[in-house]
């Protein structure tokens, strides 16, 4: 959306801040200040620390959904993925309980790779349907949500899946030097994601593939291979954030977040300032901070008044929207 | 002749008549008038829905507000009357609703036109937004007390059938609401500058804009349509299932694109019909209803309704692959 400085090619390592990245972090450091001045209870550690355990799951399924729109698709399977995943995985860890007596570490690695192996085989599949078979995104992945949900709920049969080991729950509620783990996989996946895609060539084709899809064609860039790449990328964004929940809340169900998540990772994709072709990650964690600063901020805030929860929503959807009126305005001045 | 043998109303027509003897060849049940008029009566709220989201696909956007204006219309409307002490029937809360959906929708046409931005961003937070406003401001629990007007709203038919299981059931009164709207929308797209309009933008907006379209009007009247449209389901829906929900269609947005899509509008717009999106609804309505009849216990359904899905979507795609008229576009759009 946001015409930015440009030009980056691989192998040179630039660093240079665009315009919506700015943007948030001057939204992000007015909210903090005014929930801070206002509510003493909101610049204390544990509420800190709150939103560190909160935000990651829904940022990592942010940048899943972001890198499926940098190359004009959409993954709104993302949520479905997650929690496949994370079902699986935990299936395989219950069934396979006895096997690691005794080295229960062992099965938290085997967790990792089996999430990740079914997120990658979720991908694979929106990656054909969207890539090679090339119906749109929004379709295909569409159809793909109400498969993995299916399968998710064939699986359980519909029930709440618990009884993992102990260990896994380390994931979900420690922390390594006062930082909660799952923000600490959050800023790896984010320093990893940012690498690929402003300095490798990968990154560079899946820009190139989303800005003109026809041009990339001529320059020799297989479009569809990129976008099987990308959706198996996503795919196990999507598996990282399952494992995330999974180990928070010592459980997996079919339909967790299953009503407003792929609404909450559209907007955080699209307030990071991903459009086709054009997306920073940096841009896409800011927006995932800014939208737990406001419903954090605002729960506390409005502690005791009727449905004071909902108040979160009402203020992304003023603030999103704001913040898409302030971006036309900044565009506006510089093509002038 | 052959163009109505070649179009894809006729293919989805045709795909629901073989799904549906399938459907009935195994299980003879499914061949009765009080399991056709349930599938009416199912489809009629996201017809309405759907000929909303018509309009925007063929413009070539994207909205996915709709349910969050259906679900505030209807649960403001049903609220500010409630609380004035209305009795009366449902005339009153269409009325109320329709202005509601209509001033919604207008607000979010002057958002996209006065700063230039996409429908399908703009209405990402608006969806939030009323969701939010609804729950925050207006209630948050479900509200079953209605005015005697609409008590027997939800079996009120215009021809009753005796059925040996389902007890007395019939062609619901709304069926009508449907089909006035139905011939509106249909006259609209056909005949009027404001509908051919539509198809230009959706073909290519700029080209639109020289060939001496109103774009930022055609945008005003189509959202604040859509909105008028997604408020008459919320009150109808409201009115069959005898509460009003804040929460109403939450999460049911993309079912309602699939099924206009299915029809034959191309989400990348101009192309898409009105006899297609009732079809591609009652399609979905069929599939789900029919694997009832199949005896697919609820469990597997979801799985089943997921594999059809992909199915459905391949093979139109593979087919233009082979005509090689699709090259690889994402989003289906040439720049």
């Amino acid at each position: 959306m946001a015409e930015q400085k440009r030009g980056k090619f691989p192998g040179g390592f630039r660093f240079n801040i665009e315009d919506r990245v700015l943007l948030l972090s001057v939204v992000l450091i007015i909210l903090v200040i005014f929930f801070g001045a206002i509510e003493d209870r909101f610049l204390t550690g544990s509420s800190i620390r709150s939103m560190a355990f909160q935000c990651p799951e829904i940022g990592l399924m942010g940048l899943g959904m972001a890198i499926a729109m940098m190359i004009d698709g959409i993954n709104l399977s993302i949520n479905d993925t997650a929690n496949l995943s994370a079902l699986i995985a935990g299936l395989s860890i219950v069934k396979l309980a006895p096997f690691f007596a005794g080295h229960e570490f062992l099965s938290i690695v085997v967790v990792f790779l089996v999430a990740i192996a079914t997120g990658a085989a979720c991908g694979a599949l929106n990656g054909l349907l969207a890539g090679y078979i090339g119906a749109p995104p929004i379709l295909a992945t569409l159809a793909t949500l109400t498969l993995y949900r299916g399968i998710s709920v064939v699986i359980t049969g519909g029930k709440t899946l618990t009884g993992f080991p102990k260990e896994l729950s380390i994931i979900g509620h420690q922390v390594v030097m006062g930082i909660p783990i799952p923000f600490v996989i959050f800023l790896i996946v984010g320093i990893l994601m940012y690498f690929v895609l402003e300095y490798t060539t990968f990154g560079f084709k899946v820009r190139m593939s989303g800005t003109n899809p026809t041009a990339a064609k001529f320059s020799g860039i297989d479009n569809r291979s990129i976008a099987m790449k990308v959706y198996i990328l996503s795919g196990i964004l999507g598996a990282i954030a399952g494992i995330i929940v999974m180990s928070r809340t010592n459980s997996v169900a079919y339909e967790y977040g299953t009503r407003t998540y792929i609404l909450l990772t559209l907007l955080i994709s699209v307030l990071g300032g991903t459009s086709p072709g054009f997306g920073n990650v940096v841009g896409v964690i800011l927006a995932t901070f800014i939208l737990q600063v406001l419903s954090t901020g605002f729960h506390m805030l409005l502690l005791g008044v009727r449905g004071s929860s909902f108040f979160k929503d009402f203020s992304w959807g003023v603030l999103f929207i704001a913040i898409l009126i302030i971006d036309h305005f900044m565009r506006r001045e510089k093509s002038i | 002749m052959k163009k109505l043998l070649n179009s894809h109303e006729f293919v989805v027509f045709l795909i629901l008549m073989i799904i549906s003897i399938v459907i009935g060849f195994r299980n003879p049940l499914f061949f009765s008038a009080s399991t056709l008029f349930d599938i009416v009566r199912g489809s009629i709220v996201y017809c309405i829905m759907g000929l909303g989201v018509l309009m925007v696909l063929i413009s070539g956007n994207v909205d996915i507000s709709f349910v969050a204006i259906a679900a505030m219309t209807s649960y403001s409307t049903h609220m500010l009357l409630l609380g004035l002490g209305y009795s009366g029937g449902i005339g009153l809360y269409l009325v109320v609703s329709i202005v509601f959906g209509l001033l919604a929708g207008l607000l979010m046409a002057f958002i996209v036109n006065q700063f230039d931005l996409p429908i399908f961003y703009v209405s990402l937070g608006y969806q939030t937004l009323w969701y939010g406003f609804n729950l925050f401001f207006i209630g948050r629990a479900m509200n079953f007390n209605l005015p005697e007007g609409l008590v027997g709203y939800y079996s009120r038919f215009l021809i009753k059938v005796k059925d040996p299981v389902a007890g007395e059931t019939g062609l619901h009164v709304s069926v009508v609401y449907l089909l006035i709207i139905a011939i509106f929308v249909w006259w609209l797209l056909k005949y009027t500058t404001f509908g051919r309009g539509l198809y230009a933008m959706g073909g290519n907006r700029e080209v639109a804009i020289r060939a001496g379209f109103n774009v930022k009007r055609i945008t005003y009247l189509m959202l604040a349509l859509s909105g008028a449209l997604a408020a008459v389901a919320g009150v109808i829906q409201g009115a069959y299932s005898r509460s009003f929900n804040p929460v109403l269609f939450m999460g049911q947005d993309l079912d309602v694109i699939a099924a206009v899509v299915i029809g034959g509008a191309a989400i990348t717009g101009g192309r898409g019909s009105v006899v297609g999106t009732i079809l591609g609804v009652l399609l979905i309505q069929v599939l789900n209803r029919g694997l009832i009849f199949l005896g697919v216990s609820a469990e597997w359904q979801k799985m089943v309704v997921g594999l059809v899905l992909i199915i459905f979507i391949s093979i139109p795609a593979i087919a233009e692959q082979r005509q090689g008229r699709l090259k690889y576009f994402p989003m289906g759009k040439e720049k």
